[in-house]
């Protein structure tokens, strides 16, 4: 974190016609890590990231990679995977290959080495010559896993990598995105599936209707971030008595006890009073999951925004 | 760089598919017949047997146009007589004769002739009997006013004719009026199919990008008018490859001398200059069109949808086709001046104008001029219907949202 982030949005907005699809985003993402750019549907995710490809022109606000500004040439350093992907139905599975690493001015005997090693990698070699059309969906995004990593880019965007992926995918992506953030590349994916990124982010952004809502170190946002549920099983499944320190409501759910607390509670305090009326089983005051302070977030957001 | 990448992409995926190949090998193949068919039809035509009725009470006249007939070369021709006009037409709705011809006894002082026919064909046998009236007409008159038959044969003698065909450098040769002007409709036939074909074939091309998604991949690497670019320049280079082997095959006919059903290649008439301004009206007539037709895709999901916003640019391929004979038949009209100064009619008007007789060269000078101005506008336009219409996806474009997005400012 103390390094100079790779990549640094600052302030940057778009509008399509009256409505603000992101407004005024600022970010800094860490060099060599996994960063998260989460947020509901229709949030700018993908507004963003096309702003940041060159793809959309962003209306203000400026987008620099390493502290320059990220010009057309520059993205030959940035690999992007779309979240609607597909390939030249007709092309050579390697012709393809090279072809989109040669969009990314890598010489062509180059490319064709490495999509030979990808595809071997990927265990497709005996499909290297067949046409994208005679191969099946699974082998297909596999395919678009190789072209977008074969220009071996210092930093990737994934919009949506998990969606349609089937699970042995889903593995193979998860394994190449550790595996080349462990080379020093960076990883920015967007999703919606929070307990993906909950997996594997460094770090995260939460974006709700265009706006920055949270980012950070994953760890310290969730170590910080104020516990609201502390689940409670007497040994006699009891109900946990009236009027504790800070706690605003309980709810019994498939034999657990939910107890929402205030901000500022002391759980120890809490576990003290709580033994005073019988023998407690389980007495869990995790850190909140990411989905919880998502959807936390997001309901306050749109509690301030009808307000 | 990124662009010849594109390019070539484009180019080898073009030239690798069977319609490639086919249409290499089969449109030569059509050309071919659409003029060697109308040649085969009219010998056959020519030298069908017609067998002509003759009313002629004075039966003098029979032997003489027998005699003429006979002079003329027309042996295909058979005379029968019969005895009145009612036999005449009779034999025609028998389907005995072709024709007929009632030929009054004072024929020589009245000049009064019936024509009978019965099939649209009768036209050509009006173009042969005509002549050989005139000729009796004439060789009677003659004897009656006592000129010698030693006069008359030098008063009736018959022109002869030798074709001299002269190109714009003043070189001459013997040529076939008929087979050069095939070889000029051959040439504007291919030139317009192919304008049409490779427009066609950039704006399918920029379909199958959008619904197969990979256009948002290639856009993160290169602009959207480095893609327009490459993918126009790419598809007309194919094209390009395809004029080149058909010219070869043409000259290595002609020059060898090969012989389709006894016609003989003759590439005379393609001289490096019409070669030369055929390349450059397909070059710049599929820049034009093919430009148009990319803007076209960009803005549409299925070839369906782009249906309605080609067909305007399909009339203005067809247009000149339809203007063609309008221009032929007086090619330095102030019309045919105007209409071939039309930018996208110009690759197939002027270049028609060209192989009729080389226009003024200011005149196609002002064609290159406005077609470069017109591709200019057209990358323009396209370029950014392409930056807007390429990342749509969904709802079929409508002529409003057309009109909105060249509207909107950059």
């Amino acid at each position: 974190m103390n390094s100079q982030p790779i990549l640094s949005l600052q302030s940057v907005s778009k509008s399509y016609g009256t409505i603000k699809a992101v407004s005024d985003i600022s970010l800094d993402i860490p060099k060599a890590s996994i960063y998260g750019f989460l947020g509901p549907n229709g949030a700018g995710k993908t507004t963003t990231i096309r702003s940041i490809m060159g793809i959309l022109m962003y209306d203000s606000g400026n987008i620099l990679i390493d502290g320059q500004p990220l010009t057309r040439d520059q993205l030959d350093r940035v690999g992007y995977l779309p979240e609607e992907r597909g390939l030249y139905r007709k092309m050579k599975c390697i012709d393809q290959l090279v072809f989109l690493a040669e969009l990314k001015s890598v010489p062509r005997k180059v490319a064709r080495k490495r999509a030979e090693e990808w595809l071997e990698r990927l265990e497709l070699s005996d499909w290297a010559e067949k046409k994208v059309d005679a191969l099946s969906k699974g082998m297909q995004q596999k395919i678009q896993l190789a072209a977008t990593f074969l220009p071996e880019p210092e930093l990737v965007i994934l919009d949506e990598p998990f969606s349609g992926l089937d699970p042995i995918n889903i593995e193979l992506l998860r394994n190449i995105i550790l595996e080349e953030r462990d080379k020093g590349c960076t990883i920015i994916f967007s999703t919606h599936i929070l307990a993906e990124a909950e997996k594997i982010c460094d770090s995260i952004c939460l974006i709700e209707a265009g706006k920055k809502v949270l980012d950070g170190n994953l760890e310290k946002i969730r170590k910080d971030y104020p516990l609201k549920t502390v689940k409670v099983i007497y040994h006699n499944e009891e109900k946990p008595a009236e009027g504790l320190p800070g706690v605003e409501n309980m709810e019994l759910k498939d034999g657990i006890w939910k107890l929402a607390i205030d901000s500022g509670t002391d759980t120890d305090l809490l576990l003290d009073k709580l033994r005073e009326t019988g023998s407690v089983d389980l007495f869990s005051a995790n850190r909140p999951s990411l989905e919880e302070i998502f959807l936390n977030e997001v309901h306050q957001l749109r509690q301030e925004v009808t307000a | 760089m990124k662009v010849w990448a594109i390019i070539r992409r484009e180019y080898i995926e073009k030239v690798r598919t069977k319609g490639f190949v086919l249409s290499t090998l089969l449109i030569p193949m059509l050309m071919s017949l659409m003029f060697i068919i109308p040649m085969l039809v009219d010998d056959m035509g020519g030298n069908d047997v017609r067998t002509v009725g003759v009313f002629d009470p004075s039966g003098e006249f029979v032997y003489q146009m027998r005699d003429v007939l006979e002079l003329l070369k027309k042996d295909n021709y058979i005379l029968v007589e019969t005895d009145a006009d009612e036999g005449l037409t009779k034999g025609i709705t028998d389907g005995a004769f072709d024709v007929a011809v009632s030929i009054s006894p004072d024929y020589i002082e009245s000049k009064k002739l019936k024509f009978y026919s019965g099939t649209v064909s009768s036209m050509v046998n009006m173009e042969t009997l005509g002549p050989v009236m005139s000729r009796i007409l004439s060789v009677q008159r003659q004897s009656n006013a006592g000129v010698s038959d030693s006069l008359q044969t030098y008063l009736l003698a018959r022109p002869v004719w030798e074709h001299v065909s002269v190109n714009e450098t003043g070189e001459t040769s013997s040529a076939n009026e008929e087979s050069t002007f095939g070889i000029a409709i051959t040439l504007i036939m291919i030139l317009y199919m192919m304008i049409l074909m490779y427009g066609q074939h950039t704006m399918m091309g920029v379909i199958e990008e959008k619904s197969s998604r990979i256009v948002e991949v290639v856009l993160s690497s290169v602009s959207s008018t480095q893609l327009m670019i490459g993918k126009i320049a790419g598809i007309g280079l194919a094209g390009l490859t395809q004029f080149s082997i058909w010219s070869l095959v043409l000259v290595w006919g002609s020059k060898s001398g090969v012989e389709i059903s006894g016609f003989t290649l003759d590439g005379s008439f393609l001289t490096p200059t019409i070669l030369a301004s055929f390349l450059v009206f397909f070059v710049l007539g599929f820049l034009l069109f093919a430009t148009l037709y990319a803007g076209v895709g960009a803005m549409c999901n299925t070839p369906q949808e782009a249906q309605q916003f080609a067909i305007p640019l399909m009339l203005c391929n067809v247009i000149p086709m339809m203007l063609l004979s309008l221009v032929i038949m007086e090619p330095n009209s102030s019309i045919a001046i105007i209409l071939s100064l039309i930018p996208l009619f110009s690759p197939v008007l002027m270049f028609i104008r060209i192989c009729m007789e080389t226009p003024p060269l200011w005149q196609i000078g002002a064609s290159w001029i406005l077609m470069l101005a017109s591709i200019w506008l057209a990358l323009k336009t396209a370029g950014k219907l392409f930056r807007v219409g390429i990342l749509m996806h969904g709802a079929a474009p409508s002529w409003k949202t057309l009109v909105k997005v060249l509207r909107q400012s950059d």
